[in-house]
């Protein structure tokens, strides 16, 4: 019997088990994927979806709302995002940008820093994939062209905010990069742009990387040419541009800005989102109006909840006449409540009534400040918003080539242009089309679309004082790397004038 | 030493052969008039007692029981035999012609000196506990079960020095949070392994309180290192109680009702008014109620609690059956937790005692309705003069940030959660030799919960703007495991030996999926019908589900000589999938000696005072693997809500993206632990215990920053950084009274950690600080941080600026500078309890406090705002003194959170019945009577676990709006034991 018994055991102990691989059920492991058609399509679709940005345990990188939107319109003159009571403070982050005294510890920064990079690794890890997939090397080329322009497309923003930036395309080389200059990186977006052209796609094709865009991106580099590398390039600027096809301006201003502004035949590239699609960070409007904005939409309040908090520069309202449509980008005035027909009464008893004027930036009171309105806000909405976010559109395309040609010294080539746009607009075409006009125009016609910053270095006025800030060292073209990168990655030297760490 | 090794190898034929040579001589001095006297010495349980002690005063001779308690011994007759056992009265008999040579005999406990003959489970086997050489504190059942505990965590509170328990909320659903010696990761899981009848990694909540025959908590690495990688922040071995030789019936019930201890001064409806008039305050509006809006949340709750017990028993099997009922309604509305729980065991003999069968199953259920915390910051927001409801009934409402009307929160939402847990567990020990016994040890353990969610379409917040909102989720796991041991166990001479070694092997699978809909026409279905939504957004469902394994091979000797010298050496090799391709085994030794002094002969002369005093030493390594998941060293793609456009389809579809950064190197966290130990008893009447130790955990994993690039994604899970753990415990538990009519016992727990940050990055890892304690979500607190996790400190140290006052202005004065302005490390954590009895009379309280520790009360820097007036609700009587600019994070809102809370009184009496085991105890109970403190929010005792954060270290200490109050509870049980 105990032979018996011994004997069971040892058979419990034969069944003894090590291995200890394991096993993957609702994930798949890297080498398992990028074989078919369609598992080739869902990893270059996840090159566009980084577009969206991300939040996570450290920052909330969104091109749309926090922080990457906030930082390049705070850090211009048409946005503020101003401290109401304890509200907004936030460790007193949009101050400091707003009076351009930021610091390489801002968590702004690093958010626009950490979307480009998990965007370009993002890129880099599916062009690996797909170089592992069986796919013939004809097959390879238009979708490397594609994955390679969105790639220069993160490149070209961090040459933008950063300029010298570590140029990283291998995924599997994990070791510490060093910076690039700002020249070496203004390089890479050209070429990389140039030589994925031939292969990318001719027609139009919304939202994705087409031809149009690679032109569009090239006449964005060329026009800000001075501004990154000191080398002014206007005419190619204007060839660029001129390579655009297809696109023509939408009659109705607001039809590229409204929830299904993906039939807008102006937009060039844009960041789709739908919120049934699930995608996350679209909620702007939130972002910007007061917290009973909601029932101006709906009379039972049928509209998410809004935070209070981005604004109009005071000056920015006024830069726009009356009959001047793009007007109704901002909401001023009384809030008129749907449900009781009268103005909104806010828990402090005072009415709602957007002010241009912002008295104190560091402690405003709750109506103060015009808000943000271009994109359409309806009833029922969700808090992730449906509408687009717009990168490119045609408009961009005409006011690139009036203004190089007013810098070429040939403002009358410059006219045909600005007509279309003034036209749209219903105002009034100035008498001369100068440097000056065209700084306006640039802020009436894309106020808000996160362009403005880059327009102010290009025209100078950054550097000067204006509302909350003084005059601006030149060294704040560029933001500083930020702290915690610089920490981490040794290799890496901070731009200059700032602090080294 | 020779003679050890020479007997260990005697072989069986020779063991035998002294056996039959010894009944040889047996039967020969039966002539000479002695009498074989066999038996077996039990307790008065009816459990045998082995290793009992029959002494035949007069020759001096003495033999000892066997492992089932039974013994032989041949007498002269007329002479005197002492039947002892230490922690038991000795039983003195005269052996006689008339004696029976089948002597029985049931020996009587004496109270104070229990802990010494305890047999301690110290994972796979148990052991005397004067033979221990590891830290290891045990705590009775019955000590467990003082009033309404749904969980044994609680029950635990104050009992085990250097365990600390930080109660979650006042939520009875709310679990509690376990440390021990100060807890060893960032951001694993820090409670001790629960092993339930030598079942590894249960969920503690299986078992019952009222089952439970005995806990013992595995403290220092010697001790816990048999469980590797598990074993790093001790182990809790549960022994559930099991059939006994006498049958009885018991049940016990407890009734009782509870109201929030405490809740915050704010200003009442006419406080708030005066304060208008008196300060002009032009824009206030009067709603003409008067609301006490956190009262309004609140109910006295009810809770009862029944549990009956059936056992009975004989010589070869056991059976034991109890069902418990518990319903604890919470303070708050809508707040409860029920719980069904049955738990049978049974064993069984076979073979002539060559097989012994256990099984045990236990099951429960459990239902709760989750709390909406959001309700406790309206609660301080809203302004008391607005009515809870309108005049037509309806709720009343009042647009503004965080200003929905908090019972209308609480009420018009329904979530039910309902969990269910089952173990089966089935053991078989087969005697192979004489020494040598095998065991096998199969188990299964399935947890499964589901949840079930409706926001109706009139519902504010997500019901209004999702138009109604169903949820319904479901989530699994079952983890099976097997292990087969062999125990080889001797005694001989002055020698006893113990070695143990086998395999084990545990697979855990988990899975689960949810989905929801929002857009409903009609309210009518709740969560029931969930097509009936007819918006559905990508995300609305999913499943998922993973897996993992741990392989070990493990093994222990013991080995003590003369009860006077002790050895234990163990060792454990483990092997789980979850760790990275380069780092797939660990192994995790461990080795401790111990020395009984008392029973040296130079220390007879102090025998009469010093009772035993015992020195003991270990050092070990252990492991955490619990803070590594699954699938975190791999590449991998997932599929998440990461979807893209199609232009020519119009459609979107899902992106597949990799997910994380891989890391082949991942670990288990490890800890070397030194431990000394001194145990002592004076008089027979004080016992104690006094223990050092010392904890270095290396490898610690956190989710560092790494650099982007080169990264795909900007954190990583990586074992970077020491933390260090130094401190002391001391127990003691003292009769000072103890005679016929009256006792009094005392005990007291006393533990004192010190922790640091000793190393936080290497060459790959560069972190020289990582910010915590976030307060994100508080108003204009975005992304700040109100703590450092940094070398050199401890986790939970307040950074920030030091406030020195206000200026002229009223405008807070702080320092330029960032600096440690507080710890939530507490300086000393103490538990202490006292019992009394007069005749049948018994009267008892304990108590727990922490000292030293601060808190951030967030809470109040939030209500101090001076903004809040006349929208939002402020503290009365200005007990912060508010300024004129919004308050900051600063030292000013650090506070002192010590405190001592008395945590149960008691009351009872008990009434026996003539001539039977039969009694009956009635009593009169208050929990939570009492915290003195000198902190200023609802109650300094901050649960460590809150909204979104996980189980580790981090974010300790801030009390911000989650304050779910305590209960006080008063409450009338009985327990009545029914037996023969």
């Amino acid at each position: 019997m105990k032979f018996r018994i011994t004997a069971a055991f040892l058979v419990l102990f034969t069944f003894s088990c090590t291995n200890l691989d394991e096993e993957l059920y609702d994930k798949v492991a890297d080498d398992n994927f990028g074989t078919t058609p369609n598992e080739i399509q869902a990893l270059v679709g996840g090159a566009y979806s980084s577009l969206r940005g991300f939040q996570d345990g450290i920052s909330n990188a969104f091109p749309t709302s926090e922080y990457v939107f906030f930082l390049n319109e705070v850090a211009s003159d048409e946005a503020t995002i101003p401290t109401r009571g304890t509200d907004w403070f936030d460790g007193g982050r949009y101050q400091e940008v707003q009076r351009h005294q930021w610091t390489p510890e801002n968590g702004m920064i690093l958010s626009a820093w950490r979307y480009c990079y998990t965007g370009i690794s993002k890129v880099n890890a599916i062009i690996y994939q797909i170089n592992k997939s069986g796919l013939s090397e004809e097959a390879k080329r238009p979708i490397f062209a594609e994955l390679r322009s969105i790639r220069a497309y993160y490149y070209y923003q961090l040459l933008d905010m950063f300029g010298n930036v570590p140029i990283v395309t291998n995924f599997e080389d994990q070791s510490l990069p060093g910076n690039s200059t700002r020249l070496e990186v203004y390089n890479f977006v050209e070429a990389e742009l140039l030589e994925s052209l031939p292969y990318l796609r001719s027609e139009i094709a919304y939202s994705k990387f087409t031809k149009n865009v690679a032109y569009s991106m090239l006449a964005r580099l060329y026009l800000n040419s001075e501004a990154f590398i000191g080398q002014a390039r206007w005419q190619d600027c204007i060839d660029m541009c001129q390579q655009v096809t297809g696109h023509t301006l939408a009659p109705d201003f607001f039809a590229n800005f409204a929830t299904n502004n993906q039939t807008s035949n102006e937009i060039i590239f844009s960041i789709p989102y739908d919120q049934k699609a699930g995608t996350i960070g679209n909620y702007m409007s939130s972002m910007s109006c007061h917290y009973m904005h909601r029932f101006t939409i709906s009379p039972t309040g049928d509209y998410p909840w809004s935070g209070n908090g981005m604004a109009a520069q005071p000056g920015v309202w006024s830069k726009f006449a009356p009959e001047d449509k793009r007007r109704n980008c901002m909401v001023e005035g009384e809030q008129i409540s749907l449900a009781t027909g009268s103005v909104i009464i806010m828990d402090s008893g005072e009415p709602l009534i957007y002010t241009e004027d912002i008295v104190n930036f560091t402690d405003a009171k709750q109506n103060e400040g015009v808000r943000l309105g271009k994109y359409e806000m309806k009833a029922g909405e969700q808090w992730e918003r449906d509408h687009d976010f717009v990168l490119i559109r045609y408009a961009e395309i005409l006011m690139m080539q009036a203004e190089c040609y007013v810098r070429l010294g040939s403002p009358d080539l410059a006219t045909p242009f600005i007509q279309q746009i003034t036209e749209r607009a219903g105002t009034e075409m100035p008498t001369t089309i100068d440097l000056a006009f065209l700084n306006d125009e640039l802020l009436r016609e894309f106020a808000f679309e996160a362009h403005r910053r880059t327009d102010n270095i290009r025209f100078g006025t950054f550097f000067q004082p204006w509302w909350e800030k003084g005059v601006s060292e030149p060294f704040k073209a560029i933001y500083p790397i930020p702290a915690t990168v610089l920490a981490t990655n040794l290799n890496l030297n901070q731009n200059p004038g700032y602090p080294a760490n | 030493m020779n003679h050890t090794k020479t007997t260990a190898r005697t072989p069986w034929a020779l063991q035998s052969l002294a056996l039959i040579l010894t009944l040889l001589l047996s039967v020969g001095s039966f002539a000479q008039d002695k009498k074989l006297l066999t038996g077996v010495v039990s307790d008065n349980a009816g459990v045998a007692l082995p290793g009992a002690t029959i002494l035949e005063t007069a020759t001096k001779k003495s033999v000892v029981t066997d492992e089932n308690g039974k013994y032989t011994i041949e007498v002269t007759s007329g002479n005197t035999i002492e039947i002892s056992f230490i922690g038991f009265e000795t039983h003195i008999a005269v052996v006689n012609a008339s004696t029976p040579s089948t002597l029985n005999v049931s020996l009587k406990e004496s109270a104070t000196m229990l802990d010494a003959v305890e047999l301690v489970s110290v994972g796979y086997g148990k052991m005397r506990k004067s033979d221990l050489t590891g830290s290891i504190s045990t705590v009775r059942g019955d000590d467990l079960v003082k009033g309404v505990v749904a969980s044994t965590e609680q029950a635990l509170q104050g009992k085990v020095a250097g365990l600390s328990i930080i109660q979650g909320t006042g939520d009875p659903a709310s679990g509690a949070t376990m440390r021990l010696r100060g807890g060893t990761s960032l951001t694993a899981n820090n409670s001790p392994l629960v092993v339930v009848d030598g079942v590894a990694g249960v969920d503690i909540n299986i078992v019952q309180p009222q089952d439970i025959k005995s806990v013992d908590v595995l403290k220092d690495a010697s001790a816990t290192a048999i469980y590797g990688s598990r074993g790093a922040n001790g182990v809790i071995i549960i022994t559930t109680k099991a059939g006994t030789k006498s049958s009885s019936v018991t049940y016990s019930g407890l009734t009782g009702i509870s109201e929030a201890a405490n809740n915050l001064d704010l200003l009442s409806a006419n406080q708030w008014r005066q304060y208008v008039r008196e300060n002009n305050i032009a824009d206030a509006v009067d709603y003409g109620g008067n609301t006490d809006w956190q009262k309004e949340l609140q109910q006295q709750g009810f809770m009862q609690q029944h549990n009956l017990g059936l056992t009975s028993g004989g010589e070869e099997s056991g059976l034991r059956a109890s069902l418990s009922y518990l319903k604890n309604e919470g303070v708050i509305k809508t707040t409860e937790l029920e719980r069904l729980s049955g738990n049978i065991s049974g064993y069984q003999y076979a073979l002539n005692k060559a097989l012994k069968f256990d099984v045990g199953l236990f099951a429960n259920i459990d239902k709760w309705h989750p709390l909406d915390y959001r309700v406790f910051e309206r609660s301080f927001n809203l302004n008391p003069t607005i009515p809870v409801y309108n005049n037509d009934g309806s709720f009343t409402e009042v647009g503004g940030t965080l200003y929905e009307n908090p019972v209308e929160i609480l009420t018009n939402r329904r979530v039910d959660n309902e969990r269910h847990r089952l173990l089966g567990t089935f053991k078989t020990e087969a005697k192979l030799f004489r020494d040598l016994t095998a065991i096998a040890n199969l188990s299964l353990e399935h947890n499964a919960m589901q949840g079930a969610t409706y926001k109706p379409t009139y519902a504010v917040l997500e019901g209004r703007t999702e138009n109604g909102y169903a949820q319904r989720t479901y989530s699994e796991y079952t983890t099976a495991q097997a292990e087969v041991y062999l125990q080889y166990a001797r005694e001989f001479g002055k020698h006893n030996v113990n070695v143990m070694g086998g395999y084990s092997y545990l697979e855990n699978v988990y899975d689960g999926f949810g989905a929801q809909r929002s857009g409903f026409e009609t309210d009518l279905f709740s969560y029931n019908n969930l097509g009936a939504g007819s918006n559905y957004r990508l995300g609305d469902v999913y499943s998922y589900k993973g897996k993992s394994n741990l392989v070990s091979i493990f093994g222990r000797l013991n080995y003590a000589f003369d009860s006077r010298y002790m050895l234990t050496a163990t060792v454990r090799r483990d092997g789980s999938s979850r760790f990275g391709d380069n780092n797939k085994w660990g192994v995790f030794p461990s080795a401790a000696v111990a020395w009984t002094i008392s029973n040296e002969k130079f220390m007879d002369a102090t025998d009469n005072w010093l009772t035993n005093l015992k020195f003991r030493a270990g050092i070990g390594v252990t492991g955490n693997q619990d803070g590594i998941g699954e699938y975190k060293s791999l590449s991998i793609l997932g599929v998440g809500r990461d979807s893209y456009y199609d232009p020519e389809t119009g459609m979107w579809s899902l992106a597949y993206a990799p997910i994380q950064n891989p890391n082949a190197d991942l670990k288990w966290e490890s800890t070397r632990q030194t431990n000394i130990g001194i145990d002592f008893s004076l008089w027979n009447r004080i016992t104690g215990t006094f223990e050092w130790y010392q904890k270095e955990t290396n490898d610690l994993l956190y989710t560092y920053q790494v650099p982007q690039p080169p990264y795909l994604v900007g954190t990583m899970l990586a074992n970077v950084g020491d933390l260090s753990n130094k401190g002391i415990e001391l127990s003691l538990n003292a009769d000072i009274v103890k005679n016929e009519k009256f006792t009094w016992n005392t005990n007291l727990v006393f533990g004192k950690n010190k922790q640091k940050i000793e190393r936080l990055s290497n060459q790959t890892y560069q972190a020289d600080v990582i910010y915590s304690g976030s307060l994100h979500g508080l108003a204009g607190m975005s992304n700040q941080f109100s703590q450092v996790i940094a070398e050199q400190f401890a986790v939970g140290t307040f950074w920030g600026r030091e406030f020195y006052g206000f200026n002229e202005a009223g405008e807070e004065i702080l320092s330029e500078d960032y600096k440690v302005i507080g710890d939530v490390q507490p300086d000393f954590t103490m538990g202490v309890g006292m019992n009394f009895t007069y005749k049948n009379f018994d009267l008892g309280w304990t108590g727990y406090g922490m000292f030293g520790n601060d808190a951030l009360n967030a809470t109040a820097m939030m209500l101090s705002d001076p903004n809040r007036m006349p929208s939002y609700n402020i503290p009365d009587a200005y007990y912060y003194n508010y300024g004129t600019t919004a308050p900051t994070y600063s030292s000013r809102w650090i506070e002192d959170a010590s405190f001592f809370r008395l945590q149960t009184v008691s009351l009872g009496y008990t009434i026996p019945f003539k001539e039977s085991k039969s009694k009956l105890r009635l009593y009169v109970l208050g929990q939570n009577l009492a915290v003195i403190t000198g902190y200023n929010g609802v109650d300094p005792e901050i649960p460590l676990v809150s909204g979104d954060d996980q189980t580790g270290l981090a974010n300790p200490g801030i009390d911000r709006f989650n304050n779910f109050p305590r209960p006080r509870t008063f409450s009338v049980g009985l327990n009545f034991t029914l037996g023969n």
